[in-house]
């Protein structure tokens, strides 16, 4: 078996990057270009990418500024479209009685490397990421998966710091009830990764 | 605020320290109550998980 070309390798990101990038700009076409900007920029600088860190990692840095960008071009007035839902509060709020304990309190999910190890793990952390709500999706990305630091998030989507984290609280705690209900409720039994 | 941290608070707080520096009174809130509390405990190795998965996420296709 030949080793794949960095052209190969790319190839086969790009369906996940696609994804990913769409989460966070909401709308195909600039996602795609956004992707498409990136892979060429790497391409045709390929010494730059001298087995410095993965590839992984620099791949996701260079898609970082791409997505920038294209945030500043699609403008500020272009704000995602959806509204604050109004069930906001109650993503905290449902979870704790009068005395601010927890109503169902959180169980162990287990060893960190047994679960990251299984494929199919990620496959539903991805079903549960399209499932937020726009903005919590965004954001969380932005945060999460393109590693960008608070203040410059706040400056991007120009949030106050205090609402960016609500925020990314928010999505978290989203997060955490999908893949407890559609992963962890299963897989307390013997979960091979198949 | 109270005098001892709600598993609320503390379920922010977990959040948070993963956003910004928390302050000294904050962190000591949060240490003790971490101590005592196996659901925030657990709340907070959910985070880690989350964090630690996005920054795994596998790129190629299976």
């Amino acid at each position: 078996m030949t080793t794949p070309t960095l052209h190969e390798q790319l190839e086969n990101m790009r369906p996940a990057l696609l994804r990913f990038a769409l989460l966070q700009l909401r709308n195909a076409e600039r996602a795609e270009d956004a992707v498409q900007d990136a892979l060429l920029a790497i391409l045709e600088k390929p010494d730059q990418f001298a087995g410095a860190s993965s590839l992984r990692t620099y791949v996701i840095g260079i898609l970082k500024f791409k997505i920038i960008d294209c945030l500043r071009v699609a403008g500020r007035t272009v704000q995602i479209e959806t509204e604050p839902d109004q069930s906001e509060d109650d993503v905290i709020d449902h979870l704790f009685a009068a005395g601010g304990h927890t109503i169902d309190p959180p169980r162990a999910w287990g060893n960190p490397d047994a679960v990251l190890e299984q494929r199919d793990f990620f496959r539903v952390m991805e079903v549960c990421l399209e499932k937020l709500p726009a903005q919590n999706a965004r954001v969380f990305m932005m945060r999460e998966w393109l590693d960008l630091e608070t203040e410059e998030i706040c400056k991007e989507l120009q949030l106050s710091s205090s609402n960016l984290w609500v925020i990314l609280y928010r999505a978290r705690l989203r997060l955490r009830e999908c893949l407890d209900i559609n992963w962890f409720a299963h897989s307390s039994g013997n979960k091979n990764g198949n | 605020m109270a005098i001892k941290p709600t598993c609320k608070e503390v379920h922010r707080l977990v959040s948070e320290r993963m956003d910004r520096d928390l302050s000294v009174v904050e962190k000591l809130r949060l240490r003790v109550h971490l101590m005592i509390c196996d659901a925030c405990t657990n709340f907070n190795g959910q985070m880690n998980i989350i964090r630690r998965a996005m920054h795994e996420f596998p790129l190629d296709k299976d």
